[in-house]
């Protein structure tokens, strides 16, 4: 027991992909284990502002954007936008949150971006099975771009890591940054094509839009059940800006990264 | 205990600075400015130009007062902070027994904290099964499986955290001081444990005030002062020196 085994070192990516999972679940697990709704907390907010959107503009207001069946047009982007925004709100808080653990382990510091992608994508999977039922009740097709959705979460997820990479060492300088970053992600609510369509933007903003990349992802998603929102100008353009804000983020990271694990 | 040649731990000409207080002035350009040699205002050098090596089953003491960087190398060599100069390669796995209730999480229970702790420290699922009942019952704390580990008391919180981290099986343990807490009984449980791992081969990096404790476990000794290695010699000679700059203070 007590001589040093020669147990081959775990490959570096292994090792990763192991301690990716572990937090992942720790997070699920204090997330759920410490609330009696669980899971259903994670789908209530997108339901509660789907009901609103829902009130205001089709009771309220006359709509006159996206398309019907409304509450799966809200769906199918506001779940994926509770994934973003919740990654990128947590970013914010991440390093100071986790300062213990990143003190006293040396799995790259990427992770810590990296496992909240990936428990809220989780979470984002999870919630789908609610979009189903809503479109099942309101008699929505599926058609087959739905196999889109894959293509929009792999997209989603190489955006967020790279947003989250430059977002969470920032923030350990400039502390008030998670303010900025709160005002950013609400106007960026409204900048992208959630609660309307890409299609029902003003034809001169319509490449000024694109380059949001949540446009192209969000109208992926929303191809599943409105094929008329697929623009493949849209798509392809939000595909190159995601790459490169992941190559921007690895590239903030690296050269902060000696800076953070002072600071904390 | 036989000392190899090859080094497990070859540290070179290493250095790292830190700021002098949080106010002083930091600015985008400052924050992306890499390892760069020149001091900026505000800064000093927690540690500069301090080259060794460590071969295979040498155990280590370094000595020196607060504040003179031991806590720093001994990071440094955790690979939990990075160089602004010079370089550090560690050859073999760490355990580190540095901030060790680190990982543990206040609301999962102490089973699921072992699985998670160990995992995060590189061990696979299986071989935690093999050594859950070994870590348990070293730190004696049977009956608390379930309890969710911030109902434990902090003697709890310390024996499952040095249980999981000293079980680690990696050729190389650093020891910051985590053992000045816990009762007196447990203390001398893990300091028997460590004296096991040294006999088994390991690599001891020991950063520690206690005089004692020092010659107990350690061969070699390193002596900080003001960031510079000062002496590299036996831990005898190591403490005599320590001991003669400090008689009069």
């Amino acid at each position: 027991m007590t001589a040093v085994s020669d147990r081959a070192i775990l490959p570096r990516i292994q090792r990763y992909r192991h301690s990716l999972w572990l937090l992942a679940r720790r997070d699920l697990r204090v997330r759920y284990s410490t609330s009696a709704l669980g899971y259903f907390w994670s789908i209530l907010d997108p339901l509660v502002m789907a009901g609103i959107y829902l009130f205001v503009f089709t009771q309220v207001f006359n709509r006159n954007v996206g398309e019907t069946p409304y509450i799966v047009f809200l769906l199918t982007a506001l779940l994926p936008w509770m994934w973003f925004n919740g990654t990128i709100s947590d970013c914010t808080r991440v390093y100071l949150v986790e300062a213990k653990l990143i003190r006293s382990t040396k799995i790259p510091r990427t992770i810590w971006v990296a496992s909240l992608v990936l428990s809220k994508g989780i979470e984002f999977i999870a919630s789908i099975p609610v979009l189903a039922l809503f479109a099942i009740f309101t008699g929505a097709t599926l058609h087959w771009e739905a196999v889109y959705f894959v293509v929009a979460i792999i997209m989603q997820a190489i955006l967020t890591v790279g947003i989250g990479l430059v977002v969470a060492p920032l923030v350990v300088f400039f502390r008030d940054l998670n303010r900025a970053v709160k005002l950013v992600l609400r106007f960026l609510f409204y900048a992208s094509p959630i609660i309307y369509g890409v299609t029902d933007l003003p034809a001169e903003l319509h490449v000024l839009a694109a380059f949001n990349p949540l446009s192209g992802i969000l109208s992926l998603y929303r191809s599943a059940f409105f094929p008329d929102q697929l623009d493949a100008f849209t798509v392809l353009v939000a595909a190159i800006m995601s790459v490169v804000i992941l190559a921007i983020g690895v590239l903030v990271f690296r050269r902060t990264e000696r800076a953070v694990l002072k600071e904390i | 205990m036989a000392t190899d040649s090859s080094p497990v731990i070859e540290v070179e000409n290493l250095g790292i600075r830190f700021r002098r207080n949080r106010k002083s002035r930091r600015n985008f350009k400052d924050l992306f400015a890499g390892r760069n040699r020149r001091t900026l205002s505000g800064e000093f050098w927690a540690l500069r130009g301090a080259s060794f090596t460590v071969g295979a089953g040498e155990a280590i003491g370094v000595v020196g007062r607060n504040g003179q960087g031991k806590s720093t190398l001994l990071k440094l060599v955790a690979e939990v902070i990075l160089p602004d100069e010079g370089s550090v390669s560690v050859h073999g796995g760490v355990a580190p027994l540095i901030e060790i209730t680190g990982g543990f999480v206040p609301e999962l229970t102490v089973r699921d904290n072992v699985y998670l702790t160990a995992g995060l420290h590189g061990m696979k699922r299986t071989e935690v099964d093999a050594r859950f009942d070994e870590i348990i019952d070293f730190a004696e704390i049977r009956d608390f499986l379930d309890t969710p580990y911030k109902h434990l008391s902090s003697g709890m919180k310390v024996r499952i955290a040095f249980s999981v981290i000293s079980r680690l099986e990696e050729p190389i343990m650093l020891v910051d001081e985590v053992l000045a807490v816990g009762d007196k009984g447990f203390r001398e449980k893990c300091y028997r444990r460590i004296e096991e791992l040294l006999a088994g081969g390991r690599t001891l990096f020991f950063v520690s005030h206690n005089e004692n404790d020092l010659r107990r476990f350690c061969t070699r000794g390193l002596y900080l002062n003001k960031g510079e290695l000062v002496l590299d010699a036996s831990i005898d000679e190591v403490l005599k020196r320590y001991n003669a700059d400090y008689a009069e203070v």
